[in-house]
Protein backbone atom coordinates (compact mmCIF):
# COMPACT_ATOMS: atom_id res chain seq x y z
CA UNK A 1 0.00 0.00 0.00
CA UNK A 2 1.11 3.55 -0.83
CA UNK A 3 1.93 6.12 1.93
CA UNK A 4 -1.43 7.38 3.10
CA UNK A 5 -1.81 10.36 5.51
CA UNK A 6 -5.49 9.75 7.88
CA UNK A 7 -6.50 11.42 10.93
CA UNK A 8 -7.27 8.41 13.23
CA UNK A 9 -10.35 9.90 16.17
CA UNK A 10 -10.02 8.29 19.31
CA UNK A 11 -13.64 8.94 20.63
CA UNK A 12 -12.46 7.21 23.81
CA UNK A 13 -10.21 10.07 24.38
CA UNK A 14 -11.91 12.66 22.73
CA UNK A 15 -13.64 14.91 25.31
CA UNK A 16 -15.51 17.11 22.39
CA UNK A 17 -13.70 20.42 23.14
CA UNK A 18 -13.58 21.92 19.70
CA UNK A 19 -9.96 22.65 20.35
CA UNK A 20 -9.29 21.02 16.98
CA UNK A 21 -11.56 22.92 15.23
CA UNK A 22 -10.99 26.37 17.03
CA UNK A 23 -7.06 25.39 16.29
CA UNK A 24 -8.07 24.72 11.93
CA UNK A 25 -10.00 28.49 12.33
CA UNK A 26 -6.86 30.03 14.07
CA UNK A 27 -4.71 29.05 11.40
CA UNK A 28 -6.83 29.62 8.16
CA UNK A 29 -8.74 32.25 9.19
CA UNK A 30 -11.92 30.55 6.83
CA UNK A 31 -15.24 33.19 6.13
CA UNK A 32 -17.77 33.16 8.84
CA UNK A 33 -19.61 30.38 8.36
CA UNK A 34 -17.09 28.31 6.31
CA UNK A 35 -15.76 25.52 8.39
CA UNK A 36 -13.52 22.53 7.81
CA UNK A 37 -13.18 20.63 10.23
CA UNK A 38 -16.26 20.12 12.51
CA UNK A 39 -17.09 17.90 16.05
CA UNK A 40 -20.63 15.68 15.89
CA UNK A 41 -21.79 14.42 19.06
CA UNK A 42 -22.95 10.88 18.41
CA UNK A 43 -26.82 10.45 18.98
CA UNK A 44 -28.01 8.75 21.97
CA UNK A 45 -29.03 5.56 19.68
CA UNK A 46 -25.50 5.27 19.28
CA UNK A 47 -23.97 6.01 22.52
CA UNK A 48 -26.71 5.72 25.23
CA UNK A 49 -25.45 6.80 28.27
CA UNK A 50 -25.35 10.43 30.07
CA UNK A 51 -21.21 11.04 29.02
CA UNK A 52 -21.09 11.97 25.37
CA UNK A 53 -18.98 10.76 22.75
CA UNK A 54 -17.99 12.93 19.72
CA UNK A 55 -16.33 12.14 16.06
CA UNK A 56 -14.36 15.09 14.81
CA UNK A 57 -14.18 15.28 11.46
CA UNK A 58 -13.36 16.74 8.08
CA UNK A 59 -12.22 15.88 4.61
CA UNK A 60 -11.39 12.08 4.36
CA UNK A 61 -8.82 12.35 1.90
CA UNK A 62 -10.72 8.95 0.47
CA UNK A 63 -8.61 7.01 -1.78
CA UNK A 64 -11.08 7.66 -5.04
CA UNK A 65 -12.25 10.99 -3.80
CA UNK A 66 -16.16 11.88 -4.84
CA UNK A 67 -14.87 15.85 -5.10
CA UNK A 68 -12.11 14.88 -7.58
CA UNK A 69 -14.03 12.67 -9.95
CA UNK A 70 -17.37 15.18 -10.05
CA UNK A 71 -15.03 18.15 -10.40
CA UNK A 72 -15.61 19.49 -13.73
CA UNK A 73 -12.36 21.88 -14.01
CA UNK A 74 -9.86 19.49 -12.78
CA UNK A 75 -9.69 21.85 -9.01
CA UNK A 76 -8.69 18.56 -7.27
CA UNK A 77 -5.67 16.95 -6.82
CA UNK A 78 -4.26 13.48 -4.85
CA UNK A 79 -0.89 13.85 -3.92
CA UNK A 80 1.09 10.83 -5.08
CA UNK A 81 3.44 11.14 -2.12
CA UNK A 82 0.90 11.15 0.84
CA UNK A 83 -2.56 10.48 -0.78
CA UNK A 84 -3.52 14.09 0.49
CA UNK A 85 -6.70 15.28 -1.43
CA UNK A 86 -5.66 19.02 -2.65
CA UNK A 87 -7.97 21.59 -3.62
CA UNK A 88 -6.80 24.40 -5.55
CA UNK A 89 -8.81 27.78 -5.66
CA UNK A 90 -7.54 29.43 -8.44
CA UNK A 91 -9.10 26.94 -10.75
CA UNK A 92 -12.54 26.41 -9.08
CA UNK A 93 -15.53 28.01 -10.61
CA UNK A 94 -18.30 27.65 -7.90
CA UNK A 95 -20.49 25.03 -9.41
CA UNK A 96 -20.57 23.51 -6.34
CA UNK A 97 -20.70 19.91 -7.63
CA UNK A 98 -17.72 18.79 -5.33
CA UNK A 99 -20.58 19.87 -2.69
CA UNK A 100 -23.06 18.25 -3.97
CA UNK A 101 -21.00 15.09 -4.34
CA UNK A 102 -19.34 14.44 -0.91
CA UNK A 103 -21.11 12.78 1.73
CA UNK A 104 -19.01 13.49 4.30
CA UNK A 105 -19.88 17.06 3.45
CA UNK A 106 -16.34 18.08 3.45
CA UNK A 107 -16.08 21.05 0.31
CA UNK A 108 -17.97 23.98 1.72
CA UNK A 109 -18.70 27.35 -0.10
CA UNK A 110 -16.94 30.21 0.37
CA UNK A 111 -19.45 33.06 0.30
CA UNK A 112 -16.71 35.65 -0.26
CA UNK A 113 -14.49 33.88 -2.80
CA UNK A 114 -17.42 32.43 -4.54
CA UNK A 115 -15.56 29.22 -4.79
CA UNK A 116 -15.52 26.15 -3.24
CA UNK A 117 -12.41 25.41 0.15
CA UNK A 118 -12.00 22.54 2.05
CA UNK A 119 -9.43 20.66 5.08
CA UNK A 120 -6.11 19.97 2.83
CA UNK A 121 -4.62 18.02 5.74
CA UNK A 122 -2.26 21.34 6.13
CA UNK A 123 -0.08 19.79 3.13
CA UNK A 124 1.87 22.57 3.54
CA UNK A 125 2.82 21.83 7.29
CA UNK A 126 3.21 18.54 6.61
CA UNK A 127 5.75 19.56 3.57
CA UNK A 128 7.58 21.18 6.47
CA UNK A 129 7.31 18.39 8.83
CA UNK A 130 5.06 19.29 11.03
CA UNK A 131 1.69 18.53 12.04
CA UNK A 132 -1.48 19.76 11.13
CA UNK A 133 -3.18 22.39 12.83
CA UNK A 134 -6.35 20.19 14.34
CA UNK A 135 -3.49 16.88 15.68
CA UNK A 136 -1.07 19.35 16.92
CA UNK A 137 -3.71 21.10 19.61
CA UNK A 138 -5.50 18.12 20.44
CA UNK A 139 -4.86 18.22 24.40
CA UNK A 140 -5.98 14.95 25.11
CA UNK A 141 -4.22 13.25 21.96
CA UNK A 142 -8.15 12.24 20.51
CA UNK A 143 -7.22 13.12 17.19
CA UNK A 144 -3.80 12.02 15.46
CA UNK A 145 -2.16 12.23 11.71
CA UNK A 146 -1.36 8.28 11.04
CA UNK A 147 0.07 7.05 7.48
CA UNK A 148 -2.42 4.22 6.97
CA UNK A 149 0.53 1.84 4.90
CA UNK A 150 2.39 1.99 8.20
CA UNK A 151 0.10 2.55 11.12
CA UNK A 152 -0.10 -1.63 12.78
CA UNK A 153 -4.13 -3.32 12.61
CA UNK A 154 -5.42 -3.59 15.91
CA UNK A 155 -8.94 -1.73 17.15
CA UNK A 156 -9.37 0.56 14.38
CA UNK A 157 -12.76 1.06 12.27
CA UNK A 158 -13.21 2.49 9.35
CA UNK A 159 -17.31 2.86 9.23
CA UNK A 160 -18.70 3.23 13.03
CA UNK A 161 -22.09 3.78 13.15
CA UNK A 162 -22.39 7.64 12.91
CA UNK A 163 -20.45 7.69 9.91
CA UNK A 164 -21.85 7.29 6.28
CA UNK A 165 -20.41 3.72 4.71
CA UNK A 166 -19.28 4.54 0.98
CA UNK A 167 -17.09 1.89 0.10
CA UNK A 168 -16.11 3.07 -2.97
CA UNK A 169 -14.89 6.16 -1.74
CA UNK A 170 -12.92 4.15 0.79
CA UNK A 171 -12.28 7.11 3.24
CA UNK A 172 -8.98 7.40 5.00
CA UNK A 173 -9.93 8.65 8.46
CA UNK A 174 -10.24 5.50 11.34
CA UNK A 175 -11.63 5.20 14.55
CA UNK A 176 -11.36 4.18 17.62
CA UNK A 177 -14.89 3.52 19.33
CA UNK A 178 -15.68 4.78 22.67
CA UNK A 179 -15.99 2.23 25.67
CA UNK A 180 -19.52 2.02 27.55
CA UNK A 181 -18.56 4.32 30.35
CA UNK A 182 -17.96 2.43 34.01
CA UNK A 183 -21.36 3.09 36.21
CA UNK A 184 -20.97 3.07 39.61
CA UNK A 185 -24.08 2.33 41.44
CA UNK A 186 -24.71 2.84 45.65
CA UNK B 1 -30.28 19.47 -1.90
CA UNK B 2 -30.99 21.57 1.29
CA UNK B 3 -31.57 25.09 -1.34
CA UNK B 4 -33.97 25.63 -4.06
CA UNK B 5 -31.11 26.31 -6.67
CA UNK B 6 -33.43 28.44 -8.87
CA UNK B 7 -30.48 28.77 -11.52
CA UNK B 8 -30.38 24.76 -11.87
CA UNK B 9 -33.97 24.68 -11.66
CA UNK B 10 -34.49 26.73 -15.15
CA UNK B 11 -31.38 25.05 -16.85
CA UNK B 12 -32.53 21.46 -16.33
CA UNK B 13 -36.57 22.12 -16.80
CA UNK B 14 -36.25 24.82 -19.69
CA UNK B 15 -32.94 22.09 -21.33
CA UNK B 16 -35.64 19.16 -21.02
CA UNK B 17 -38.21 21.11 -22.58
CA UNK B 18 -36.11 21.53 -25.62
CA UNK B 19 -34.70 18.37 -25.80
CA UNK B 20 -38.55 16.93 -25.79
CA UNK B 21 -39.87 18.45 -28.54
CA UNK B 22 -36.64 17.81 -30.30
CA UNK B 23 -37.43 14.14 -29.57
CA UNK B 24 -41.23 14.61 -30.19
CA UNK B 25 -39.96 16.34 -33.78
CA UNK B 26 -37.97 13.19 -34.67
CA UNK B 27 -40.78 11.10 -34.05
CA UNK B 28 -43.19 13.50 -36.26
CA UNK B 29 -40.22 13.06 -39.05
CA UNK B 30 -40.31 9.68 -38.52
CA UNK B 31 -44.64 9.19 -39.11
CA UNK B 32 -43.82 11.49 -42.36
CA UNK B 33 -44.76 14.88 -43.08
CA UNK B 34 -47.93 16.14 -41.00
CA UNK B 35 -48.08 19.54 -42.03
CA UNK B 36 -46.33 21.08 -39.30
CA UNK B 37 -43.71 23.65 -38.94
CA UNK B 38 -40.27 22.23 -38.15
CA UNK B 39 -38.48 25.54 -38.50
CA UNK B 40 -40.48 27.36 -35.94
CA UNK B 41 -40.26 24.29 -34.10
CA UNK B 42 -36.26 23.99 -33.74
CA UNK B 43 -36.40 28.26 -33.30
CA UNK B 44 -38.08 27.19 -30.10
CA UNK B 45 -35.80 24.39 -29.16
CA UNK B 46 -33.04 26.58 -29.52
CA UNK B 47 -34.36 29.37 -27.79
CA UNK B 48 -35.16 27.21 -24.95
CA UNK B 49 -31.93 25.68 -24.51
CA UNK B 50 -30.17 29.47 -24.71
CA UNK B 51 -32.56 30.44 -22.12
CA UNK B 52 -31.20 27.56 -19.97
CA UNK B 53 -28.16 27.98 -20.04
CA UNK B 54 -28.05 31.60 -19.60
CA UNK B 55 -29.81 30.38 -16.37
CA UNK B 56 -27.11 28.09 -15.50
CA UNK B 57 -24.31 30.52 -15.64
CA UNK B 58 -25.90 32.20 -12.00
CA UNK B 59 -25.39 28.94 -10.21
CA UNK B 60 -21.83 29.77 -10.56
CA UNK B 61 -19.49 31.66 -8.43
CA UNK B 62 -17.65 32.95 -11.44
CA UNK B 63 -19.25 32.55 -14.71
CA UNK B 64 -16.99 34.08 -16.91
CA UNK B 65 -14.89 30.21 -16.17
CA UNK B 66 -17.75 28.36 -17.21
CA UNK B 67 -15.84 26.46 -20.18
CA UNK B 68 -12.91 25.52 -18.12
CA UNK B 69 -15.87 23.02 -17.05
CA UNK B 70 -15.08 21.39 -20.45
CA UNK B 71 -11.72 20.23 -18.74
CA UNK B 72 -12.93 16.63 -16.71
CA UNK B 73 -15.24 14.47 -19.55
CA UNK B 74 -13.26 11.68 -18.33
CA UNK B 75 -14.92 11.58 -15.20
CA UNK B 76 -16.88 14.38 -14.28
CA UNK B 77 -20.44 13.86 -15.47
CA UNK B 78 -20.70 17.55 -15.21
CA UNK B 79 -18.21 18.00 -17.96
CA UNK B 80 -19.70 15.51 -20.48
CA UNK B 81 -23.22 17.52 -19.34
CA UNK B 82 -21.25 20.13 -20.31
CA UNK B 83 -20.05 19.19 -23.57
CA UNK B 84 -23.22 17.51 -24.64
CA UNK B 85 -25.67 20.67 -24.09
CA UNK B 86 -23.24 22.60 -25.36
CA UNK B 87 -23.36 20.37 -28.88
CA UNK B 88 -26.88 20.14 -28.53
CA UNK B 89 -27.44 23.95 -28.32
CA UNK B 90 -25.31 24.13 -31.67
CA UNK B 91 -27.39 22.41 -33.46
CA UNK B 92 -30.50 23.24 -32.56
CA UNK B 93 -29.69 26.93 -33.72
CA UNK B 94 -28.21 25.31 -36.75
CA UNK B 95 -31.57 23.25 -37.41
CA UNK B 96 -33.42 26.91 -36.91
CA UNK B 97 -31.34 28.39 -39.60
CA UNK B 98 -31.82 25.71 -42.55
CA UNK B 99 -34.40 23.07 -41.44
CA UNK B 100 -37.52 23.79 -43.34
CA UNK B 101 -41.16 23.27 -42.75
CA UNK B 102 -41.41 19.64 -43.14
CA UNK B 103 -38.23 19.15 -40.93
CA UNK B 104 -35.12 16.76 -41.73
CA UNK B 105 -34.40 13.22 -40.58
CA UNK B 106 -30.64 13.87 -40.22
CA UNK B 107 -31.51 17.04 -37.65
CA UNK B 108 -33.48 15.44 -35.90
CA UNK B 109 -32.45 12.25 -35.39
CA UNK B 110 -28.86 13.60 -34.30
CA UNK B 111 -30.67 16.19 -31.45
CA UNK B 112 -32.77 13.18 -30.62
CA UNK B 113 -29.29 11.66 -29.75
CA UNK B 114 -28.03 14.53 -28.35
CA UNK B 115 -30.67 15.28 -26.21
CA UNK B 116 -30.59 11.69 -24.75
CA UNK B 117 -27.39 12.18 -23.88
CA UNK B 118 -27.38 15.45 -22.19
CA UNK B 119 -30.06 13.88 -20.21
CA UNK B 120 -28.22 11.10 -18.76
CA UNK B 121 -25.39 13.58 -18.26
CA UNK B 122 -27.62 15.45 -16.72
CA UNK B 123 -28.91 12.60 -14.69
CA UNK B 124 -25.84 11.17 -13.19
CA UNK B 125 -24.53 14.66 -12.17
CA UNK B 126 -27.52 14.69 -9.94
CA UNK B 127 -26.89 11.23 -8.71
CA UNK B 128 -23.93 11.40 -6.46
CA UNK B 129 -23.31 8.91 -3.37
CA UNK B 130 -24.06 12.14 -1.13
CA UNK B 131 -27.78 11.70 -1.87
CA UNK B 132 -28.84 8.07 -1.24
CA UNK B 133 -32.26 8.37 -2.25
CA UNK B 134 -31.40 9.53 -5.69
CA UNK B 135 -27.99 8.24 -6.13
CA UNK B 136 -29.68 5.52 -8.79
CA UNK B 137 -30.85 5.74 -12.26
CA UNK B 138 -33.75 8.08 -10.65
CA UNK B 139 -33.07 11.39 -11.54
CA UNK B 140 -32.48 10.49 -15.40
CA UNK B 141 -36.38 8.49 -15.13
CA UNK B 142 -37.45 12.18 -13.61
CA UNK B 143 -36.12 14.12 -16.34
CA UNK B 144 -36.77 11.94 -18.94
CA UNK B 145 -40.37 11.77 -17.99
CA UNK B 146 -40.28 15.73 -17.57
CA UNK B 147 -38.41 15.89 -21.62
CA UNK B 148 -41.21 13.82 -22.94
CA UNK B 149 -44.03 15.80 -20.86
CA UNK B 150 -43.06 18.56 -21.42
CA UNK B 151 -42.05 18.21 -25.35
CA UNK B 152 -44.77 16.54 -26.36
CA UNK B 153 -47.47 19.54 -24.52
CA UNK B 154 -45.16 22.32 -26.88
CA UNK B 155 -44.62 20.05 -29.79
CA UNK B 156 -48.42 20.08 -30.36
CA UNK B 157 -47.98 23.63 -30.55
CA UNK B 158 -46.04 23.04 -34.22
CA UNK B 159 -47.63 19.84 -35.42
CA UNK B 160 -50.41 19.55 -37.69
CA UNK B 161 -53.79 18.38 -36.96
CA UNK B 162 -52.71 14.49 -38.18
CA UNK B 163 -50.18 14.35 -35.18
CA UNK B 164 -52.51 16.16 -32.50
CA UNK B 165 -54.00 12.61 -31.24
CA UNK B 166 -50.31 11.10 -31.53
CA UNK B 167 -48.88 13.92 -29.47
CA UNK B 168 -52.08 13.89 -26.66
CA UNK B 169 -51.49 9.79 -26.18
CA UNK B 170 -47.44 10.95 -25.99
CA UNK B 171 -48.57 13.89 -23.66
CA UNK B 172 -51.30 11.58 -21.47
CA UNK B 173 -48.70 8.00 -21.34
CA UNK B 174 -45.56 10.99 -20.11
CA UNK B 175 -48.43 12.15 -17.27
CA UNK B 176 -49.05 8.91 -15.80
CA UNK B 177 -45.55 7.68 -15.69
CA UNK B 178 -44.66 11.08 -14.11
CA UNK B 179 -46.96 10.66 -11.56
CA UNK B 180 -46.69 6.75 -10.62
CA UNK B 181 -42.92 7.69 -10.77
CA UNK B 182 -43.16 10.74 -8.53
CA UNK B 183 -45.32 8.96 -6.07
CA UNK B 184 -44.06 5.86 -5.61
CA UNK B 185 -40.41 6.93 -4.93
CA UNK B 186 -40.83 8.42 -1.72
CA UNK B 187 -42.79 5.52 -0.60
CA UNK B 188 -39.94 3.13 -1.51
CA UNK B 189 -37.25 5.55 0.23
CA UNK B 190 -39.27 5.51 3.64
CA UNK B 191 -38.23 1.54 3.64
CA UNK B 192 -34.44 2.50 3.07
CA UNK B 193 -31.92 3.70 5.21
CA UNK B 194 -32.06 7.04 7.48
CA UNK B 195 -30.92 9.18 5.35
CA UNK B 196 -33.26 8.09 2.31
CA UNK B 197 -36.44 7.88 5.16
CA UNK B 198 -35.16 11.62 6.09
CA UNK B 199 -35.85 12.38 2.25
CA UNK B 200 -39.38 10.79 1.89
CA UNK B 201 -40.25 12.72 4.99
CA UNK B 202 -39.10 15.66 3.47
CA UNK B 203 -40.56 15.13 0.20
CA UNK B 204 -43.91 14.26 1.32
CA UNK B 205 -44.32 17.05 3.55
CA UNK B 206 -42.86 19.47 0.90
CA UNK B 207 -45.55 21.69 -0.78
CA UNK B 208 -43.51 21.85 -3.84
CA UNK B 209 -43.70 18.13 -4.07
CA UNK B 210 -47.56 18.04 -3.67
CA UNK B 211 -48.05 20.98 -5.97
CA UNK B 212 -45.93 19.43 -8.82
CA UNK B 213 -48.13 16.26 -8.51
CA UNK B 214 -51.58 18.46 -7.86
CA UNK B 215 -49.94 19.96 -11.51
CA UNK B 216 -49.87 16.51 -13.36
CA UNK B 217 -53.00 15.10 -11.73
CA UNK B 218 -55.28 18.01 -12.69
CA UNK B 219 -53.21 18.26 -16.62
CA UNK B 220 -54.32 14.32 -17.01
CA UNK B 221 -57.37 15.14 -15.68
CA UNK B 222 -58.20 17.95 -18.66
CA UNK B 223 -56.58 15.72 -21.73
CA UNK B 224 -58.72 13.36 -19.89
CA UNK B 225 -61.93 15.67 -20.55
CA UNK B 226 -60.45 17.62 -24.09
CA UNK B 227 -58.52 14.17 -25.93
CA UNK B 228 -56.07 16.95 -27.14
CA UNK B 229 -53.67 19.05 -25.95
CA UNK B 230 -55.32 22.49 -25.10
CA UNK B 231 -52.49 25.71 -25.95
CA UNK B 232 -52.30 26.61 -22.52
CA UNK B 233 -51.84 23.22 -21.00
CA UNK B 234 -48.40 22.78 -21.69
CA UNK B 235 -47.29 26.38 -19.85
CA UNK B 236 -49.03 24.76 -16.45
CA UNK B 237 -46.81 21.47 -16.97
CA UNK B 238 -43.68 23.62 -17.23
CA UNK B 239 -44.97 25.42 -14.18
CA UNK B 240 -45.44 22.13 -12.71
CA UNK B 241 -41.87 20.79 -13.39
CA UNK B 242 -40.35 24.59 -12.38
CA UNK B 243 -42.12 23.62 -8.55
CA UNK B 244 -41.08 20.18 -8.82
CA UNK B 245 -37.69 20.60 -9.98
CA UNK B 246 -37.41 23.25 -6.98
CA UNK B 247 -38.81 20.41 -4.33
CA UNK B 248 -36.07 17.93 -6.42
CA UNK B 249 -33.36 20.58 -4.98
CA UNK B 250 -34.20 21.82 -1.73
CA UNK B 251 -36.40 18.42 -0.18
CA UNK B 252 -33.42 15.81 -1.12
CA UNK B 253 -31.29 15.04 1.66
CA UNK B 254 -27.80 15.19 1.89
CA UNK B 255 -25.68 12.46 4.54
CA UNK B 256 -23.64 14.78 5.97
CA UNK B 257 -26.93 16.15 7.48
CA UNK B 258 -27.43 13.09 9.71
CA UNK B 259 -23.56 12.54 11.04
CA UNK B 260 -23.14 11.23 14.31
CA UNK B 261 -26.76 9.80 14.00
CA UNK B 262 -27.32 6.20 12.31
CA UNK B 263 -27.61 5.87 8.91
Amino acid sequence: MKKQYACLVDSERCIGCFTCAMACRNYYHQEEGVVWREVYPLDEEIYPHRERAFFSLSCNHCEDPACLNVCPVQAYTKREKDGVVVHDQEKCIGCGNCIRSCPYGAPRYNPVEKRAEKCSLCHERLDADLQPACTQACPTGALSLVDLAAMEQTSQVQYPAGYPKMTQLNPSTRFILPKVPKMVRR
Amino acid sequence: MQSIEFPLVLFTVLSQAAIGIALMGAVRVAAGPDGGDAKRQWRMVAGLMVLGLIGSLFHLGHPLDAPDALKHLSTAWLSREVLFAGLFVGLAILAALIADKNGSAILSGAGALLGLAVILSTGMTYAPPAFPAVNNALPTVFFLVSAVTLGAGFASWFAGPGRQPLLARIFTSALIVGLVVNLVAPCVWLSGGEVMRMTGLAWFGSSLYWAHIAVMAASLAVIWKTRTIPMWLPILVLFGELVGRAGFFADTIHTAANMGGLY
